[in-house]
């Protein structure tokens, strides 16, 4: 084992930094709403000009085809300079659309969607769950009906995130009537713009609406959208979902070890109700030290897990053990800030950027919960690296 | 940058493996004074000079597949007199005799855990003949021990033997200023500490898979799978660390300190949270003497005791601590 970076990584991290130091936007990412979706496609475009958009997509579809260790690097030096954060309305395009449409799409689809995702011009959204399939991902019932060149989609997906902003959507739909489960499924393109879709939005406890629950009302797709085989799609969305829980939060997994130290500076400053520090606490010291060790631990998983894949090996159900540490660690942390900071942290005005403390600690639960529960998270552990009976 | 094992290192690890799994089944446990008196097993094949000097006689090998060999040790809670002998020879450093007498294992070396003037001393190991050596952040000491002064007492562990006595027991023979070895101790200590969260890990998986209530194996129940899930969270957390922490000691990386404080908090909370849950999900067979999960809570137990100083992990890992700044390079190596 080494942790030498080689003098090619080096340069890369020097390059990236130089670039970040002198272009990340001076203004604030305005809270939510349309202006938010704009400053992500601005700073996806700056991107895209300056030869940075694709990280992991590779080069012969315009990215950067970067080894997993240069993706670190860049996600270090965007969490070091403060760079706006990649979890944002440009994500599920980036990370879930553009790759699935790089492994399972035609010719066309890739010729018209991979340069508009890269350039920050087409925003994504997930049509995955439903009102009645979150977890049960495979009992989902929105059906497509072939009719002529088009499906004629009927139903309603929900959690759809930044669906008001989204240009189009990955869809995933029954189109093989009385199939069930995982057969006969169809992995679709939903122009979000097409008559027929409407776009209702949840309001969370969060005090924002960036989930919606979206209609399908005679809804017609081209046969030309289909994306891997028809009735394949159980297939083609996992391509993404492996993705995710592979190496698509590497970002989210070290930009924790910033906020971790975010959170020990401001421990060291803050005063508590009886006037002592409250680094000086013994309980909230203590607590901190583990949550940073788990964030030590993380970055370390983050390593051996480049490391497994570089010798070809499958992250698999490892991908599980880090969303749950992840998001559990994410949870700790931002539940003992809440403690830390007193009544400022009631405040609260529905506005993460005026009060962004409040706002991680209201979204640890969505952490937890969106892109497969810590419940969920366990049974994959419990039934492909421990191989328990099946519960189910 | 590679942190997993690379094949020479998953060689060694087989290695160990192999030879514990053979010789120091858990069964022997039951056994009174199970593991006393084979240190010799251990000289033979050569593990006890894993890490010293080739010119002491040492295989020449470095803080790596000394944590990959006591990771395996850990895994059947073996002997912890083979933990205090390596880290004997690593103190004797030049001292060609000593170091020759300490790699045959025929001068056993006890681990002083206590030691103060009032309260006199404290070590686990035997007492009739050889040393024991204390670690502490300031230094290494070995000492000469003077048995006929020092009383046997009971150990949870029952593997161990424990001794106490008056501080003039011991008579030191020689000191190592620094905390080179107090760190290569922690890497040790934890690597055993995942070891023994491994090993209760297998064994209510093992378990969960064959024991049935209402009809069912009780590893299909979530009630069961989940804190299972959990040991394996824990599991995997505090071995990337460990891996990463003897990787960065190794190297003398400048925050090797602070990887090797965050394994070690790591490790043991892995050893304590798995040893704990792998009774509980056991049921009734988990509390009987004649079955093996207790072994592994007891073990734990002696080892989350050993180079103990959760406040001064606590310091470095919040950076409070200035020492925690720069492994100096080759201050004492």
């Amino acid at each position: 084992m080494d942790l030498h970076y080689s003098a090619e990584d080096d340069a890369f991290r020097a390059q990236a930094r130089g670039w970040l130091r002198d272009n990340i936007p001076r203004e604030r990412r305005p809270a939510h709403g349309e202006a938010a979706a704009q400053f992500d496609r601005d700073w996806q475009r700056r991107l895209f000009e300056h030869g940075w958009a694709g990280l992991n997509w590779p080069a012969e579809y315009g990215g950067l085809g970067l080894s997993a260790i240069q993706q670190v690097i860049w996600y270090e030096e965007c969490a070091r300079a403060g760079a706006p954060h990649y979890i944002n309305t440009t994500y599920v395009a980036l990370m879930h659309a553009g790759p699935t449409i790089i492994a399972c799409g035609t010719p066309a689809q890739k010729t018209f969607h991979l340069p508009r995702i890269l350039a920050g011009e087409s925003l994504w959204c997930q049509g995955f769950s439903e009102p009645n399939a979150g977890s049960d991902l495979a009992s989902l019932k929105t059906a497509g009906v072939i009719d002529g060149d088009e499906l004629v989609v009927n139903g309603s997906k929900t959690w759809t995130t930044d669906g008001q902003h989204a240009d189009f959507q990955e869809l995933l739909i029954r189109t093989e009537p009385g199939s069930a489960r995982h057969k006969g499924l169809t992995w679709v393109i939903c122009d979000m713009r097409a008559p027929g879709i409407t776009v209702q939005p949840i309001r969370t406890m969060l005090g924002d609406a960036h989930v919606n629950t979206t209609f399908y009302d005679d809804v017609r797709i081209p046969l030309a959208n289909v994306v891997g085989e028809p009735g394949g799609g159980w297939k083609t969305a996992m391509s993404t979902l492996a993705f995710e829980r592979g190496t698509g939060f590497i970002g989210d997994q070290l930009a924790l070890y910033e906020r971790v130290n975010r959170a020990i500076a401001l421990a060291g400053r803050t005063r508590l109700a009886d006037g002592r520090l409250a680094i000086d606490d013994s309980d909230i010291a203590g607590r901190l030290a583990l949550i940073k060790a788990d964030t030590l631990a993380i970055k370390a998983m983050t390593f051996a897990q480049i490391s497994e894949i570089r010798q070809g090996g499958n992250p698999g159900p490892k991908g599980s053990i880090m969303k749950l540490m992840v998001t559990s660690t994410a949870k700790a942390l931002s539940h003992l800030v809440a403690e830390i900071v007193g009544w400022e942290f009631m405040e609260y005005n529905d506005d993460r950027n005026d009060h962004p403390l409040t706002y991680d600690y209201l979204w640890s639960w969505v952490y937890t919960i969106a892109g497969g529960t810590s419940e969920i998270q366990r049974e994959i552990i419990a039934d492909q690296l421990l191989q328990l009976p099946r519960s189910r | 940058m590679l942190l997993v094992p690379d094949a020479s290192e998953q060689e060694i690890a087989a290695t160990a493996a192999a030879f514990l799994a053979a010789e120091f089944p858990l069964a022997r446990l039951h056994g009174a004074r199970a593991d006393h008196d084979r240190l010799g097993e251990f000289a033979a094949l050569g593990w006890l000079g894993l890490s010293a000097p080739e010119a002491n006689g040492g295989s020449g090998l470095g803080v790596i597949e000394e944590m990959l060999f006591f990771y395996e040790l850990g895994r059947v809670a073996g002997p912890v007199g083979v933990l205090a002998q390596v880290l004997a020879i690593a103190a004797a450093g030049d001292e060609r005799e000593l170091c020759a007498a300490l790699i045959a294992g025929e001068t056993p070396v006890a681990l002083v855990v206590q030691r103060s003037e009032e309260a006199g001393i404290r070590f686990v190991g035997a007492a009739d003949r050889g040393y024991a050596l204390e670690v502490t952040p300031a230094g290494a000491t070995l000492f000469a021990v003077r048995g006929g002064d020092c009383t046997e007492v009971p150990c949870l562990d029952r593997s161990v033997r424990m001794h106490t006595g008056p501080a003039s027991a011991l008579e030191q023979r020689l000191h190592v200023a620094g905390d080179r070895l107090w760190y290569r101790a922690q890497v040790a200590v934890s690597a055993m500490l995942v070891g023994t969260a491994e090993c209760a890990q297998d064994m209510t998986v093992a378990y969960a898979k064959v024991r049935e209530t209402f009809g069912r194996p009780i590893g299909a129940y979530q009630a069961v799978r989940h804190p299972c899930a959990d040991m394996a969270m824990r599991i995997e957390g505090a071995r990337c660390q460990l891996y990463y922490a003897a990787t960065a000691l190794q190297e003398q990386q400048a925050d090797a300190r602070l990887h090797v404080d965050a394994a070690r908090l790591l490790a043991d909370r892995a050893a304590k949270a798995n040893t704990d849950a792998n009774i509980q999900l056991h049921g009734g067979i988990g509390v009987t003497e004649e079955f093996d999960a207790h072994l592994l809570l007891k073990r734990a137990n002696l080892l989350w005791r050993l180079f103990g100083a959760s406040q001064h992990r606590m310091r470095t890992l919040l950076g409070l601590d200035d020492a925690a700044e720069g492994l100096a390079h080759g201050e004492d190596a």
